[in-house]
């Protein structure tokens, strides 16, 4: 599993930190990031298989990182996950191709169940 | 003795003197409902919090945000509540809410408090402040005033004087910039510590040091040194931190030193090395604030330090290092010192030893400041420690290891007179090698017996183990040994004495939103509660491990290491996340309970640290409310509608049906057994009308017992028609105030009993009696016997005895009261038989196992 790639964009440290630690127990490579603007540039020279970011931000939010992933690489899962979880967010979300949408907080070994089911396809 | 007489005289005459009822008694019940209601919902947030800030799941500060908002406004409502219900009298107790509402908004918004200590002397601080006094000084705190263990007197400057003296000097800009990143880091580093050292010290904070050195002269004489310590609010915690921050030894007891040595230890928290070191902990500039320690100094004949686990990961032998003179050179590796190794047996054994050349010391200067000078010439042929210091030091080690439940990293003293002292301990990082062996054993349990499954309700998961101690009292836990496992019938508040060392706790009833489940969270104790027979499966003295995880529990026999110390791996990692710690610090403001014992003096408005205590204080003064009320039952009962209960035993009862207490909603005439639709009630009655408890032949009084009889009660004595016309019962479907007085003793039982057993609580009051002291001591005594064998909390004071139970289920509640209206029955005439110390205890016996002849 050790080649397979996380990525997790929050701009709370605490979600990236916590999400990390969890998920490289589990033997994934994790990288973290604050907002999207440098998570997207690194995703222009790196494939993640699964993208882990949350909706709502300052400058990009999620909805864009999801557009922009799914146009580069269209076969990498994106999983939202959000304070603000409403209906509205969500059926744009699921039209976008999202894998998966989370309220916060969110569970971690349902998170982690969620990228297993995301691999598996 | 005429004291007590005349209180109890006062005490019965209150109780049937005028009713100060301003609102009537039915909408007080009201109100105590929407208490109850109130409570447990907000009881319900503070378990959510704690379970989503408890590593498991994703959070950020919305949700954090959204859940305290909710919880305030819950708390707020039941204080609103509780208000109406006494009358506004308690109206510090919005004091309290909006002090500690401060605490957390300070923390969640990451505002500066606007009122904290900048000194604080070590008998002021507790266990869980090392945001306020740092890590290091915390810890030496908690062993000085909990474990009792001989740490130099001393004084802390907080974290918020820090705040200070960098706001004073202008510094806290430098501070962001560092955080935001600079081109050349330690260029700007030395420059910040220059500011520091060059630094005023803000007038408060000087004034405030002043005095807290000239209380150590005051107590040690004018020419006494101090230490000033680095205790950075992360040291000591998860990360050593070891030697990265300065420690200036051996300053002259004046406050301008004492300052002067405070700068010093303040800028090493911005030392290129310590920055680097924090930054590879995923620390920033700034995050963690310097705190130090101010303790007098030791004169220390020979110092050294302890690993309370051998560097290879042998959890059972210890290591200890010394050398002669102050512990500066083997902390520093300056010299060549002793090594002990010892197994940690309840007698330690000392496995090996190997001298140091030892040929270097540091010793303390007349003047101020330390030197290194050469040790005397033969120093490295002998032991510095003689035999039994270390076992001594060894038996320290391993008392205080087992409290701070990890491996640890001590420092130690042993001044001229032969005295130990303890300088410092923090976690000992355990080689990672050693975790992993750890984890390759597990399975092993699977080969093991399993003496209960897929019984009770999870409350905080996680491994524990250790000898089975069953508590059936509170008392009894002042033999609980250290590291053991407790087995209980009922869950209780009480047991937060014993959290820092319990393994784990099982009981056999309780809920996950008790205040004991939410201590167990806070403490991180394996707990599973309502197993309804682990007092039954579980031996006192077995050996067993508990396993309490989504799966539900387990609990296996004997000592299943290889789990714990996976377990034990797993909980540390996401605790390494200072930004977890963070943010889990809020918790300490709202889950902990202090208030545990409402007969001490802190169970005050003032005393809430916590709304976790907010809670607690308002639903114990609920209830007391409730019972004074209702004790002016007989008044009640003039002026409402009093129903005479037709029993087959003359017990006088009325009932004031404030609803659903009795069928149909009856006002007038009387009502049988079978028309009792109050639950609590019910069962009391039912327990009184169990065969043979209630003594028809009348016991008869010697002439000393009429005596004083005749002496004390003439109130109720010319009142006394077979025993009528006091027996009130308020009661509604779920509630009954009952007040009884046979003869001469007065009873009450004041009851909620709902299908939550988080409402319920059970209140039983006796007082009086027509016999001497001597006698009348003996009752109280049978019936403390019989209530303790209950589980109830108990106070006595003369021939006054209270008894406090809560938090049970409705079940096991109704079973209770039958017991209780037995035990009342039982009562009446009992002090009469009760001729010698020796009968207390058979008839106590007799009681629990249901022989109710005399």
């Amino acid at each position: 599993m050790a080649d397979q790639k996380i990525m997790v964009i929050d701009d709370e440290k605490i979600v990236g930190d916590m999400a990390r630690l969890a998920l490289e127990q589990d033997g994934f490579n994790v990288e973290t990031f604050l907002n999207a603007e440098p998570a997207l540039e690194r995703l222009k020279n790196e494939r993640f298989d699964v993208v882990v970011t949350d909706l709502k931000m300052k400058g990009i939010d999620g909805m864009e990182v999801l557009r922009t992933v799914k146009r580069l690489y269209p076969e990498t899962k994106v999983i939202m996950i959000t304070a603000f979880a409403n209906l509205d967010a969500a059926i744009e979300a699921l039209r976008g191709d999202v894998h998966d949408f989370f309220p916060k907080p969110v569970k971690i070994k349902e998170l982690k169940a969620s990228i297993q089911r995301a691999l598996a396809k | 003795m005429r004291k007590v007489f005349s209180r109890i005289i006062s005490f019965l005459r209150r109780s049937k003197g005028p009713a100060p009822e301003a609102t009537p008694f039915a909408t007080a019940f009201k109100y105590f409902k929407e208490v109850l209601e109130n409570n447990n919902r907000a009881l319900e947030i503070i378990a959510d919090f704690g379970d989503k800030l408890g590593g498991e799941y994703l959070f950020d500060i919305n949700y954090i945000k959204s859940a305290y908002s909710d919880l305030a406004g819950t708390v707020y409502g039941s204080i609103q509540d509780f208000d109406l219900l006494t009358q506004n009298r308690y109206p510090r107790l919005r004091g309290a809410f909006s002090r500690i509402d401060e605490h957390i908004k300070t923390l969640i918004y990451d505002v500066t408090p606007s009122r904290a200590e900048m000194v604080l002397d070590y008998k002021d601080i507790t266990w869980n402040m090392f945001r306020e006094v740092g890590g290091k000084n915390a810890a030496l705190a908690e062993m000085k005033n909990y474990l009792k263990l001989n740490v130099p007197d001393a004084f802390a400057v907080t974290t918020h004087a820090f705040d200070e003296f960098m706001k004073h000097n202008g510094l806290q800009d430098e501070i962001e910039r560092l955080r935001a990143g600079v081109d050349d880091e330690d260029e700007a580093l030395a420059r910040l510590r220059g500011s520091i050292l060059g630094g005023e010290i803000p007038p408060d904070l000087a004034t405030a040091l002043e005095s807290a050195v000239e209380r150590i002269r005051e107590t040690f004489g004018r020419d006494c040194f101090l230490a000033v310590r680095s205790s950075a609010e992360e040291e000591d915690g998860d990360f050593s931190f070891a030697g990265q921050f300065d420690t200036v030894l051996n300053v002259p007891a004046a406050g301008r030193e004492v300052g002067e040595a405070y700068k010093k230890v303040l800028g090493s928290l911005f030392s290129v090395n310590a920055v680097a070191y924090q930054k590879m902990h995923g620390y920033r500039p700034g995050d963690n604030k310097m705190a130090a320690g101010c303790l007098v100094m030791v004169d220390a004949a020979k110092s050294g330090v302890i690993y309370s686990v051998a560097p290879n990961g042998d959890k059972d032998v210890l290591v200890i290092n010394a050398a002669w003179g102050l512990g500066t050179s083997v902390v520093e590796g300056q010299t060549d010192a002793d090594m002990y190794m010892v197994k940690k047996d309840a007698e330690p054994v000392i496995v090996g030893r190997r001298y140091g050349k030892k040929d270097s010391m540091v010793v303390a200067r007349e003047t101020g400041g330390v030197e290194k000078v050469e040790a005397p010439e033969d120093s490295g042929e002998v032991s510095c420690l003689p035999d039994d210091e270390v076992r001594a030091l060894a038996g320290l080690a391993a008392h205080i290891e087992k409290h701070f439940r990890r491996p640890q990293d001590i420092e130690w003293a042993i001044d001229k007179s032969g005295k130990i002292y303890i300088l410092q301990s923090r976690p000992l990082r355990v080689s990672e090698a050693a975790e992993k062996t750890a984890v390759v054993r597990e399975g092993a349990a699977g080969a093991r017996a399993v003496l209960m499954q897929d019984k009770g309700v999870v409350v905080q998961k996680g491994v524990g183990g250790g000898r089975v101690f069953v508590a059936r009292h509170p008392g009894e836990l002042d033999k609980f040994p250290k590291g053991s496992v407790l087995v209980a019938k009922y869950d209780s508040s009480n047991f937060v004495r014993i959290m820092p060392y319990v393994s784990a706790i099982i009981t056999d009833t309780g809920t996950p939103t008790s205040h004991m489940a939410s201590l167990c969270r806070e403490f991180r104790v394996p707990t599973v509660v309502n197993t309804g027979e682990a007092t039954t499966l579980l031996q006192h003295g077995q050996e067993v491990t508990l396993k309490a995880d989504d799966d539900g529990a387990v609990v296996y026999d004997g000592i299943a290491k290889e789990l714990i110390e996976q377990a034990v791996g797993n909980s540390m990692k996401m605790e390494e996340l200072f930004e977890f710690r963070k943010r889990r610090y809020v918790l300490r403001y709202i889950s902990i309970l202090n208030l545990v014992d409402p007969l001490l003096d802190d169970f005050t408005p003032e005393g809430c640290k916590t709304m976790h205590d907010i809670l607690r204080f308002i639903h114990e003064k609920s209830v007391g409310e409730l019972v004074d009320r209702a004790r002016y039952g007989s008044d009640m009962a003039k002026r409402h509608m009093a129903i005479r209960l037709d029993l087959p035993i003359p017990t006088g009862i009325v009932v004031v049906d404030i609803g659903g207490g009795l069928a149909g909603g009856r006002k007038s005439g009387s009502a049988k057994r079978e028309d009792i639709t109050s639950v609590p009630l019910s069962a009391i009655i039912g327990g009184m009308l169990h065969p043979g408890v209630w003594q028809s032949h009348a016991v008869s009084l010697n002439a000393n017992d009429f005596l004083s009889s005749m002496m004390r009660m003439p109130d109720i004595t010319t009142d006394g028609k077979d025993y009528a016309g006091y027996n009130v019962a308020v009661a509604s479907g779920e509630y009954v105030n009952l007040s009884i007085r046979f003869g001469y003793h007065f009873n009450m039982l004041d009851c909620y009993c709902s299908e939550n057993a988080r409402n319920n609580h059970v209140y039983f009051r006796f007082v009086g009696g027509a016999t001497d002291m001597v006698k009348r001591s003996r009752r109280i005594e049978l019936i403390g016997t019989v209530l303790r064998e209950y589980g109830f909390n108990i106070v006595t004071k003369g021939d006054l005895i209270i008894g406090r139970l809560a938090n049970i289920s409705r079940g096991d509640l109704e079973r209770l009261l039958d017991k209780l209206g037995r035990l009342v029955a039982y009562t009446r005439q009992l002090d009469a038989v009760l001729n010698d110390d020796a009968s207390v205890e058979e008839y106590a016996k007799n009681f629990i196992e249901g022989r109710y002849t005399f």
